[in-house]
């Protein structure tokens, strides 16, 4: 086990959600070649609550979230250092399981990203790959992963159909169900809503509400408004440093930083 | 804004406005001369003989014998060229873009699409033909097998061309969804890239297959051709393309009719593919932004 380390680290110590951690970020690097996009972020992210990830374009907020499921790892030359603790074990051990981690930690991206399949295989796809169920099983799962998604009334008469054809919002529900049809522990949403108009933002939000009773879940977003909606912590990031993290109340009434004031109120970024 | 200026404006572009459409038209007065002397001379000289009866040579006066094999050396082609096409494109668009020995192949592979085919045919009268003329008691083995060879490495350059561009169009977002689904290399590559380009791959192929129906300089020293109808491709076939360049040397204008009516079904067969390549295309277009 690692120890706990919040009283070393001042950035991480307002993590009082009173909910166990889930991620334990510690002392955590991002280089992109010879840029370093990442300088040393620690962060405790507690278990079944939202957190926000909010801050300018560029400061590395989709890279944080983007080495949580070491998605990063497919394109080369991108290195992290450091440590993340997910149950325990250091997910940046290059001895921990790929398949594992990305079983235990589901993505959804920015656009909406369908299969060219079914509606149907579009969620049963991941499953397949890392279960061996039986056709009334797999229905089950799938029916399960709508309805949780809030898709399942749209679509339980075309399961049939090619994905494609449904609209943005709902092609984005379709994402999530997909992602949260393998169980995760953790969901990370990278600006899940930048694509979408906004009724079909506000079901996303309100999906996310629901989903936190389940899930640890991890949002980028650009929309300082949706951060404030949704999330029960906030980490504001500038310039590749973590430079506030704690409860989101806090952070958009009495921020203690003079940087985090001069963002949320609109005077950089 | 003054007068002048604004005059000055819309001559220059009347004027290259004219000059560009005049160039495009000079190309497709060029196009359609062809197609229309192909379709008048053609036209006369088809009948259902043609169909039906074998080589001038053997009296008969048709093509029925140079068709067949035409497409049993465009088939043996495409039958090759295809797998080992998809896989190599494959390969360039998903393990190995932006690497080194990637970028090498790539470059390698352009210049095979642009090499003259009657080298490539030369090629393999030399690694088949030859070597073969040996186990077969020394008879100068011609063979449709080696003619469809000598397509497939026409058609080869094309497919995998289309098949790594094709690949590298589908956006990376979808292979990020698909591999945070914990989703191998291989299983995205063939279930899911594929199926996301699968219209275009299949025209990459159709288009392979345009190009070396027409072909006839590969096949002059490797199927040979032959004026009897044989569908075994272990003997000297004849082919569509080789039959025209045949009677078209005839000095009887009732055998050069016939040339005529080969290249004008050639055409069609060429042109139908195309149309059917863009239809094809048009139909799956799948957006993905």
């Amino acid at each position: 086990m690692i120890e706990p380390a919040a009283g070393i680290h001042p950035q991480s110590t307002a993590t009082a959600a009173m909910a166990p951690t889930k991620l334990q970020v510690r002392d955590l690097q991002f280089y992109y070649g010879g840029f370093q996009a990442l300088k040393g972020i620690s962060m405790d992210i507690p278990e079944k609550k939202v957190t926000a990830i909010i801050g300018p374009s560029g400061c590395g907020k989709s890279t944080l979230l983007r080495i949580f499921n070491r998605i990063y790892a497919i394109y080369p030359k991108l290195e992290a250092r450091g440590e993340i603790v997910l149950d325990g074990e250091n997910i940046l051990d290059p001895g921990y399981s790929m398949n594992r981690l990305r079983s235990k930690v589901g993505m959804v991206f920015q656009k909406p990203v369908p299969f060219p399949m079914t509606i149907f295989e579009n969620v049963a796809y991941g499953i397949r790959h890392h279960e061996k169920l039986s056709r009334a099983d797999m229905e089950i799962r799938v029916e399960q992963a709508l309805r949780s998604a809030a898709l399942w009334d749209e679509v339980k008469d075309k399961l049939k159909q090619n994905a494609l054809g449904l609209s943005g919002g709902q092609q984005q529900r379709l994402c999530i169900a997909r992602a949260i049809a393998l169980r995760p522990e953790v969901l990370l949403l990278d600006e899940p809503t930048s694509a979408l108009d906004p009724i079909a933002t506000g079901r996303i939000e309100q999906l996310v509400e629901e989903l936190k009773n389940e899930y640890t879940i991890v949002i980028v977003t650009h929309n300082m408004q949706q951060a404030a909606r949704c999330s029960d912590l906030t980490a504001f990031m500038y310039l590749g440093e973590l430079i506030e993290f704690d409860q989101t109340e806090k952070i958009f009434t009495k921020p203690s930083k003079k940087q985090t004031e001069d963002y949320i109120t609109g005077r950089f970024g | 804004m003054s007068n002048t200026l604004y005059l000055r404006r819309r001559v220059a572009n009347v004027a290259a406005l004219g000059m560009s459409m005049f160039a495009t038209l000079i190309g497709l007065a060029f196009l359609a001369w062809i197609l229309w002397e192909t379709l008048r001379q053609g036209i006369s000289a088809i009948n259902w003989n043609l169909f039906t009866k074998i080589s001038v040579y053997r009296e008969e006066g048709g093509l029925a014998n140079a068709m067949v094999g035409s497409l049993i050396i465009n088939f043996i082609g495409i039958a090759i060229a295809t797998p080992i096409g998809v896989l190599a494109g494959a390969w360039l668009a998903e393990y190995a873009n932006r690497t080194k020995l990637g970028e090498s192949i790539r470059f390698l592979n352009d210049i095979l699409l642009s090499a003259p085919s009657i080298v490539l045919g030369l090629f393999v009268y030399t690694i088949v033909v030859l070597p073969t003329t040996v186990l077969s008691d020394h008879t100068t083995s011609f063979t449709g097998l080696a003619g469809g060879i000598a397509l497939a490495l026409i058609a080869l350059p094309v497919i995998v061309r289309t098949t790594d561009e094709m690949l590298r169009l589908v956006p990376s977002t979808l292979r990020e969804a698909a591999l945070s689904l914990g989703v191998p290399q291989w299983k995205l590559t063939t279930q899911i890239l594929m199926r996301a380009a699968r219209s275009g791959i299949v025209t990459g192929v159709l288009l392979a297959l345009a190009r070396i129906s027409g072909e006839t300089a590969p096949l002059l020293f490797t199927a040979f051709g032959n004026n009897f109808m044989t569908l075994n491709p272990l003997e000297k076939m004849p082919s569509l393309p080789q039959a025209i360049y045949e009677y078209t040397k005839d000095p009887d204008p009732a055998i050069n009719a016939i040339a005529w009516a080969g290249a004008f079904v050639i055409t069609m067969f060429v042109l139908i593919l195309s149309l059917l390549s863009r239809l094809i295309l048009s139909r799956n277009k799948v957006s993905h932004d």
